[in-house]
C-alpha cells in the first residue's frame, strides 16, 4: 500500500479564539473557548464522543503532560498526548492525531494547541537564556537566529530593509480584516523601517508578536465526516510532510544561511505525497511561518513558490498578495496573529480549513479549493508543510 | 644557564581618559588614560591572553609547569592555574600553581620557577601575571589602578635572557590590604607606605642585588620597578641615584595605570622589547618587602622581536565614553540587570576538551571538521569515529546580528545594549557560533577578520564559566 495520509483525514470542526495580549484569561479559558468552538461546529459531544487528544504546549507553563488538555477541558478517562516540538507544536500535535485515526485506532479526535506567553512578563519568548542546558552553547534570540540569515540574503542576493519591510506591509494589509488577529491595522514601508532595532537587521515590525490564543480542530475519516456533518462542510489532508534537522545549525560548515534545509526536506515530502509537480500553479495559496519577515522570503523560496534570491520579487510585485496570483498568509500570518506557539500550527490548519470552504468571511482567497500551511519551529529546526483542500481537489 | 625563553603581555582593549573619572568622582584627573577589563575579564582571562603572546610559536606540551600570580583571583577558594593551563592546552602532568595575596607575588613566582630548573625537577615553567582590581569608587585608586598582565616562559637552553640571580627582603608594613570580607584594597595611609615601605625596601633589595652580582647602577640599562603611583618613581630613581630619563624603564602611568601584581614584569617585557644583546635590567617588585632580580639578555633577544605583541597592546585601543561604562565594567553600579540562572556545572566538567582547549573533532569518514565534539560526525552520521583537533584561533565572519533580547552570557538582554553573535569560519575550515568581544557595532561586518578571546562566559549557577569569544584581530 502506498503510505499516503491523502484523503484519509477529514476536518469537520474548527475553533480559534481572539490572539493577543489577553490579560484577563488564562490557558484554560482559550484551551476551552477553542475546543468547544471546534465540537460545535463538528456538531460532536466533547466528553462523549472525542475518542483521544493531542494538545500542543511548548511551555511547561502552558501545561505539562495529557494535563494540559484533560484539566482545562475536565476530559478524563481517555488518552491524552501532549506534543511539543519547538514552534511547529501545534501542526506535530495534529500529525499525530491524524496518524492515529489513519491508523485505525480512533474515529474521531482532537488536535488543539495553546500558549499563555504574556503571563511570564518577558520582553521576547521567555526563557531563550536557557534553551540550551548547557553553561557554554550560545543561546541566541528568535530574531537573532533569523538576522543571521538576512544579512547573508542581503549581502548574496542584494536584499534590502525595504524588502523586509514590505512583507509586514502585505501581512498587515491582510490581517486587518481577520476579526481574531492580534494586530488589525494597516502599516507603511515607512513606519516599518523607523522602529526600533530588535535583532539588526531585523527592526520591531519584522518580527511577530508575543500573543496568547488557543486553536483546535476536530479530525475523523472522510465517511463519518459525510454523515456528521454533511458534504461540502469539511476538508480533507492532502499531504504532511516533516524533517527535523539540528539545533545547531551556525556550527555546519555547510550552512549557508540562504535556505532552511528541514523546509526543503519537508515541502519535498508533502509535494510528493499529495502529488504536486509545481506548488505555485496547482494549489490556490499558502501559509507559512512568517516569525520573522526574512522567514516569509526564505520559505517562498524553499517551498519552491519562486527561484532563489526571487522572493523579494514575488511580494514586490504583488504576487502573494490576497488579490494577487497566489496569496501568501491571507489571514496576516504571525506579523499579525503573533504566535502563541503551541496553538499556531493548529491555528493555520483552521485557516487552511475555512478558506478551502470558503467561510474566511473578510479575507477569504477567491476560489480557494487547496493550500498549503508551512510550519517552522526552533532554529530552522523542525519544518512542516501540510497541504489541505476540499475533498473533491486534485493535483494537476 | 637558567634564564627567559620567551616573554608576553597583555593589556585590555578598554581605556577611560582619567579626567571621566575625575568629573564623576571628584578630585582633580591625574592626567592620561587607564586600562580598563572589560566585564568578561578578570586576571585569569588576561593571565591566558598574555600567555598565549607569550607562547607564539612554542609547543605547550613542552612546559611542565605554570604558576599564576595575581592578587585578584577571580576564586577565593579555588585554583586559578589549572583553568589557565587548559585553556592553554598545557600538559595534565604540568604542575600547577596560585602565587598570591602581595604584589611581590609575581616576582617570587619568577624565583620558583628560577629555582625549580636550576634543582632540575623542571625544564621549562610558563609564569603568568595579571590583575584586574577594582578600587573604592571615589578613591584615588580609580585613576590609579590599570588592568594588564605579563608572562614568561623560563627555562633553560635557547634563552634569551640570563636571570642572573635574587636579592629579597620581607617587611610587615601594614598596606594595602584586603580582609577576606573586603571588597577593596585598605590603605592606612599610603605616605607611610611609600616612605617608611617603599623607598626603603626596593632600594634595599636593589642595593643589595647589585653588591651580590657586582653590578653598579651605571651598568644597568634599565630598572622595571612596581611604584605605588607615578610620584613614587621619581623617588626611587633619586635614591637610587639612576639616571630617570634613560634608565628608568617608562612606568606606563599616562597609557595603563599601575597593574600591580604584573606592573614591574610588564615593565620588564617593555625593556626586553628594545634591549639589545648583553644589556642588564632589573626588575623589582613591592610588596611586603621587595623582591629583585638581575636580567642579562643574551644575542636571541633580537630574534624574539616582532614574535610578540607584548606592549604593542597599549596602542590597540578603544576609549570608554563615561564613567559608566567603566563602573559597569568593574560591577560598581547596580544595574538591576537579571540574576543568572541555573546550568549543571557537571557538564562543564564533561566537555572540558572542547570548551577551555578548543579542541573540535575531525571525522574519520568524511573529513569534516566540526564544533563540539559530539559522538556522531554531524555531516555523514559516522558513530565514534573521530580524531580530536585543536582548533584555529583565527578566522573571519561569517554572519553576524547585534541582538538586543538575549544578552551576553545567556543573560536576559537589557533591550539597550545589544550582544553581537556571529557565525565564524576559522581558518582551519571549523565554524563556530560565538559571541563577540570589545567590538563596536559600526565595524561588524561578513568577512570581518577575528580572532578567538579567552574570556568569562557567565556566572549561571553561581559558578564561573570561562570560554572563548570573537573579537576583531587587535593591531
Amino acid at each position: 500500500m502506498e503510505k499516503s495520509i491523502k484523503d484519509r483525514i477529514a476536518i469537520i470542526g474548527t475553533g480559534v479564539t481572539k490572539f493577543g495580549e489577553i490579560w484577563e484569561k488564562d490557558e484554560e479559558d482559550l484551551l476551552v473557548e477553542a475546543v468547544h468552538e471546534a465540537c460545535n461546529e463538528a456538531h460532536v459531544d466533547l466528553r462523549k464522543d472525542i475518542e483521544a487528544i493531542w494538545v500542543g504546549t511548548f511551555y511547561n507553563f502552558s501545561g505539562t503532560s495529557g494535563n494540559a488538555a484533560s484539566d482545562p477541558l475536565k476530559f478524563y478517562g481517555k488518552p491524552v498526548t501532549r506534543v511539543e516540538n519547538y514552534c511547529a507544536t501545534g501542526m506535530e500535535a495534529v500529525r499525530n492525531a491524524s496518524y492515529a485515526v489513519a491508523a485505525g485506532m480512533y474515529d474521531i479526535v482532537l488536535a488543539c494547541g495553546v500558549e499563555k506567553i504574556l503571563d511570564q512578563g518577558s520582553r521576547g519568548l521567555p526563557g531563550m537564556e536557557d534553551i540550551f542546558p548547557h553553561p557554554i552553547i550560545v543561546a541566541e534570540s528568535m530574531p537573532a537566529l533569523f538576522a543571521l540569515c538576512a544579512n547573508r540574503a542581503f549581502k548574496e542576493w542584494g536584499w534590502t530593509k525595504e524588502d523586509l519591510a514590505r512583507v509586514a506591509v502585505k501581512n498587515h494589509h491582510h490581517g486587518a480584516k481577520h476579526p481574531k488577529a492580534h494586530f488589525r491595522r494597516e502599516i507603511t514601508v515607512d513606519t516599518a523601517l523607523k522602529a526600533p532595532i530588535i535583532a539588526s537587521p531585523l527592526g520591531l515590525f519584522d518580527c511577530c508578536a508575543m500573543s496568547d490564543g488557543a486553536a483546535a480542530v476536530i479530525l475523523t475519516r472522510p465517511d463519518i465526516a459525510k454523515s456528521l456533518v454533511g458534504e461540502g462542510n469539511y476538508a480533507t489532508i492532502k499531504a504532511m510532510g516533516e524533517a527535523v534537522e539540528t539545533a545547531l545549525p551556525f556550527y555546519r560548515p555547510d550552512w549557508t544561511g540562504l535556505s532552511l534545509p528541514a523546509n526543503v526536506k519537508a515541502a519535498e515530502a508533502a509535494y510528493k505525497e499529495a502529488g504536486i509537480q509545481d506548488p505555485r500553479k496547482e494549489l490556490d495559496f499558502g501559509i507559512v511561518h512568517d516569525c520573522f519577515s526574512i522567514t516569509e522570503l526564505l520559505n517562498y523560496q524553499d517551498l519552491k513558490l519562486c527561484k532563489p534570491g526571487e522572493a523579494a520579487d514575488l511580494i514586490s510585485e504583488g504576487i502573494t498578495a490576497i488579490e494577487g496570483e497566489f496569496p501568501i498568509n491571507p489571514d496576516g500570518g504571525l506579523k499579525c496573529f503573533g504566535h502563541p506557539i503551541g496553538a499556531t500550527g493548529v491555528r493555520m490548519i483552521v485557516e487552511l480549513t475555512r478558506q478551502v470552504l470558503g467561510r474566511a468571511e473578510g479575507y477569504q482567497v477567491k476560489d480557494a479549493k487547496a493550500g498549503f500551511a508551512h510550519n517552522l519551529g526552533g532554529p530552522f529546526v523542525v519544518a512542516f508543510l501540510t497541504i489541505v483542500g476540499t475533498p473533491e481537489w486534485e493535483p494537476g | 644557564m637558567v634564564g627567559i625563553l620567551s616573554y608576553g603581555a597583555y593589556i585590555p582593549m578598554w581605556r577611560i581618559d582619567r579626567s571621566e573619572i575625575a568629573k564623576a568622582s571628584g578630585g582633580a584627573s591625574m592626567g592620561g588614560e587607564r586600562s580598563v577589563a572589560s566585564w568578561d575579564e578578570d586576571s585569569l582571562t588576561m593571565a591566558v591572553e598574555a600567555s598565549l603572546d607569550c607562547l607564539s610559536g612554542i609547543d605547550p606540551k613542552g612546559i611542565d609547569g605554570i604558576y599564576f600570580a595575581t592578587v585578584s583571583s577571580p576564586f577565593k577558594e579555588k585554583q586559578a592555574a589549572s583553568i589557565i593551563a587548559s585553556a592553554l592546552d598545557l600538559r595534565k602532568d604540568a604542575y600547577t600553581f596560585d602565587f598570591t595575596d602581595s604584589f611581590r607575588a609575581g616576582t617570587s613566582a619568577i624565583k620558583a620557577a628560577f629555582d625549580a630548573i636550576k634543582a632540575g625537577t623542571a625544564k621549562k615553567i610558563l609564569v603568568t601575571i595579571a590583575d584586574s582590581r577594582r578600587a573604592m569608587p571615589k578613591s584615588e585608586f580609580e585613576q590609579v589602578f590599570g588592568d594588564g598582565a605579563a608572562a614568561f616562559l623560563i627555562g633553560e637552553d635557547e634563552i634569551i635572557a640570563d636571570i642572573e640571580g635574587f636579592s629579597s627582603i620581607s617587611d610587615a608594613i601594614p598596606g594595602p590590604w584586603k580582609r577576606e570580607e573586603d571588597s577593596y584594597p585598605r590603605v592606612f595611609e599610603a605616605k607611610l607606605d611609600r616612605m617608611y615601605g617603599f623607598l626603603k625596601d626596593v632600594p634595599h633589595a636593589v642595593t643589595e642585588l647589585m653588591k651580590k652580582y657586582s653590578v653598579e647602577v651605571k651598568d644597568i640599562s634599565k630598572f622595571a620597578i612596581y611604584g605605588p603611583d607615578p610620584r613614587s618613581y621619581m623617588d626611587v630613581a633619586r635614591s637610587l641615584n639612576m639616571d630617570a630619563k634613560t634608565q628608568l624603564q617608562d612606568p606606563l602611568f599616562a597609557s595603563v595605570g599601575i597593574t600591580g601584581t604584573p606592573h614591574c614584569l610588564l615593565l620588564l617585557v617593555a625593556a626586553l622589547e628594545t634591549a639589545k644583546p648583553n644589556e642588564r635590567v632589573i626588575c623589582a617588585s613591592y610588596g611586603e618587602g621587595s623582591d629583585a632580580f638581575l636580567v642579562r639578555t643574551g644575542e636571541k633577544i633580537e630574534q624574539e622581536k616582532g614574535k610578540h605583541r607584548g606592549t604593542k597592546y597599549i596602542s590597540s585601543k578603544r576609549m570608554l565614553p563615561s564613567y559608566g561604562r567603566f563602573a559597569d565594567f568593574k560591577k560598581e553600579r547596580e544595574t538591576g540587570w537579571p540574576e543568572w540562572s541555573r546550568s549543571p556545572v557537571v557538564k562543564y566538567w564533561r566537555d572540558e576538551k572542547w570548551e577551555l582547549p578548543l579542541y573540535g573533532m575531525r571525522c574519520n569518514k568524511c573529513g569534516t571538521l566540526q564544533y563540539p565534539i559530539g559522538r556522531c560526525c554531524m555531516i555523514c552520521g559516522e558513530r565514534d569515529n573521530y580524531e580530536e583537533v585543536k582548533l584555529a584561533t583565527k578566522g573571519k565572519i561569517f554572519t553576524y546580528t547585534h541582538d538586543y533580547l538575549v544578552g551576553p552570557g545567556n543573560l536576559p538582554g537589557d533591550g539597550i545594549n545589544a550582544t553581537t553573535r556571529a557565525v565564524i569560519d576559522l581558518d582551519d575550515g571549523c565554524r563556530l557560533f560565538l559571541e563577540m568581544a570589545d567590538q563596536e557595532i559600526k565595524e561588524v561586518d561578513i568577512d570581518m577578520p577575528v580572532e578567538l578571546t579567552f574570556r568569562m562566559w557567565n556566572q549561571k549557577s553561581n559558578y564561573r564559566y570561562y570560554a572563548w569569544r570573537a573579537r576583531p584581530v587587535r593591531e
